[in-house]
């Protein structure tokens, strides 16, 4: 494992490129840990101060350091996009294991529900929860609803290796051995599938954090816990950009775009070292 | 029964039968938008497998061979249905009814009774290593102390170094995977062993190898096996009985040497006649036309449109299976009639 990692490091120009950006990224969220100002402290510095040496990314409008908030606000967000791609990882496995496993009739049933998940639109979907549960609406439960709705293209794709694992000598091996269903599923066919689910859970994580960014701008989240999104919607209450306090705005979006550039050159060089193909590509072959 | 019972000569003593089918019928069953479709690819077999003796079972492609030994080894699933007929095995005194005992079938399982699969090749998880697989498949049938030793010792009586239990499977050569899966099927020393095609993969070379560790293993086991090949002179050089099917049916069946000696049905002595034989120039002449659909056999007896023998009588009447001259049984109006050239 480690010394495919070197590899990687070492040949590969996206993964190199997306590990340091991702690494910025952690890095901030280790400085969350240590930061000099409680988390939500309001007026704890002169508000609207310029970049300097002492507050190098600024001071909002609302007294908060930019450089500190946004550390916070990365650790939040990233959470939350962790935790809605460990949730609706396991529950794409466990659809797309079991539907490709058994195949036929019950085949068809889940993948007709799981292609009705995959065409339901999320943002009004998650609008209608914050509607209904409003002082209810943690980021828990946000995340839980988006995890309930972003994993039936993966389940999918799971769900195609399965089939085919399904008519494999192997498996018909087990079956005949006298392995019950959940054990070929777990110690047989998971293996096979491991490789997609590193590379499907960045983009998942992509996507929940895209999600999460939007809810926030727009306020349709709890805007009290500090998140990437959360501070451009702060910015955009108190009119940053017109009354010049580019610094609240830019930093958050720069960091979104780290954040998602390193996902996204991780996925790619991920997706790449498992698919053969594109391997032998790059090769040249 | 009786006409299984006539395949023990009289006199002799008479070995204890590890299975017995009785009269088995399984069929593909299709049904779509309502138009019923039955394969008939087992139809009404009957045959018994005895303690320690190697089984084997020839015929073309599509004669149902593998289906049968599917039927028989309860690994079966839709649309493939028995639809009559029954298998029971006898693992040292118990008896066990594949389809009406499932859960002791499923503790019999590779601890009595192993499969050594078609493509056998690659019945091993690509990915993961190879002592991995011998866990999930083996280890449950079987006590887990010195698990480890056990393997290994067992692994060298096969000629294969413990190391190979560390790599996967795409790091050894063919051969190893192949002595590897029957390492697989014995290592639990099972009273049966199913082997489907083991060979067919294989170049001349691996397969004596192959042949003459089964051979091997069976001896030493004392087990029995039935062997699935449609290689007559695998059959030649391994079986001890041989049955022979065609359309689903078994048409003739009978100690291997004696088949091969004076076949009684005229589909085996064109199987036989097939075999190249050293200093014999003459061109073999292949069978016309080719196996019948199992969809819409053709009445009466299944091989009479490509029988060269062939009587009225063989088109509107199945010829029953009937004590042969070769010490066996034989389904043919005309048994003993052809020649083998």
């Amino acid at each position: 494992m480690l010394k495919i990692l070197r590899d990687l490091l070492r040949y590969n120009r996206e993964f190199l490129a997306g590990s340091i950006l991702l690494g910025v990224i952690l890095a901030m969220v280790a400085l969350s840990f240590v930061s000099p100002y409680p988390e939500n402290a309001i007026y704890a510095v002169p508000p609207d101060m310029e970049p300097s040496f002492e507050h190098w990314f600024g001071t909002t409008s609302r007294g908060e350091d930019v450089f500190w908030a946004m550390t916070g606000a990365l650790r939040n967000t990233l959470a939350f996009g962790v935790l809605v791609a460990v949730i609706s990882r396991l529950i794409a496995l466990v659809v797309g294991l079991v539907s490709g496993y058994l195949g036929g009739k019950a085949d068809q049933a889940i993948m007709a529900f799981n292609d009705t998940i995959g065409a339901l639109p999320h943002i009004p979907i998650l609008l209608l929860v914050y509607f209904v549960l409003r002082s209810q609406m943690t980021w828990e439960v946000l995340a839980v609803v988006a995890a309930l709705l972003g994993w039936s293209y993966d389940s999918r794709l799971i769900r195609s290796v399965a089939l085919s694992l399904r008519h494999r000598e192997f498996t018909r091996h087990a079956v005949f051995s006298g392995m019950r269903t959940p054990q070929i599923l777990i110690r047989e066919h998971l293996p096979y599938v491991v490789p997609i689910i590193f590379f499907t859970a960045m983009n998942n994580l992509i996507w929940a954090i895209g999600l999460e960014v939007t809810l926030s701008i727009l306020g349709f989240c709890d805007i009290n816990r500090p998140s990437v999104g959360g501070m451009i919607y702060w910015a955009n209450a108190h009119s940053a950009m017109v009354s010049g306090i580019w610094w609240w705005i830019a930093f958050p979006m720069i960091f979104v775009v780290i954040l998602f550039l390193g996902l996204f050159m991780l996925a790619m060089s991920i997706n790449e070292y498992i698919d053969p193909r594109s391997r032998l590509a790059r090769m040249g072959a | 029964m009786q006409q299984v019972a006539a395949t023990v000569a009289p006199g002799q003593d008479t070995p204890q039968d590890t299975l017995t089918i009785d009269r088995l019928k399984a069929y593909y069953i299709n049904e779509h938008y309502g138009i019923k479709r039955e394969i008939r690819a087992v139809d009404d077999i009957s045959l018994v497998v005895r303690k320690n003796e190697i089984y084997g079972l020839a015929g073309e492609s599509s004669s149902g061979k593998t289906s049968l030994i599917k039927t028989l080894a309860g690994a079966i699933r839709p649309p493939m249905r028995v639809v009559g007929g029954s298998v029971t095995f006898d693992f040292g005194g118990e008896r066990i009814d594949v389809y009406r005992q499932p859960e002791k079938m499923r503790a019999a399982r590779w601890r009595n009774l192993s499969y050594i699969m078609q493509g056998s090749m690659n019945v091993l998880n690509p990915v993961r290593r190879v002592k991995h697989s011998f866990r999930d498949f083996a280890l449950r049938h079987m006590d887990g102390a010195n698990f480890q030793q056990r393997l290994e010792a067992h692994l060298q009586r096969l000629q294969l170094a413990p190391t190979v239990l560390e790599a996967f499977p795409h790091q050894l050569s063919g051969g190893m995977r192949q002595r590897l899966t029957i390492a697989l099927a014995t290592i639990c020393e099972p009273e049966f062993i199913i082997a489907d095609e083991p060979t067919t993969a294989l170049d001349v070379l691996v397969q004596q190898d192959v042949l003459a560790l089964i051979k091997e293993v069976q001896q030493r086991l004392g087990s029995s096996v039935v062997f699935v090949t449609h290689d007559m002179s695998v059959h030649a050089a391994i079986t001890d009985r041989l049955g022979i099917m065609y359309a689903g049916r078994l048409v003739e069946e009978g100690p291997t040497a004696e088949i091969f000696a004076h076949p009684q049905h005229p589909y085996t002595a064109h199987l036989i006649n097939s075999l190249p034989r050293i200093g014999d120039l003459r061109i073999r002449k292949s069978l016309s036309g080719k196996p019948p659909a199992l969809v819409d056999p053709p009445g009466g007896c299944r091989f009479h449109p490509r029988c060269p023998l062939a009587i009225e009588r063989c088109k509107t009447e199945p010829p029953p299976m009937l004590p042969s001259k070769a010490n066996g049984r034989v389904a043919c109006h005309r048994a003993g009639e052809a020649e083998v050239a």
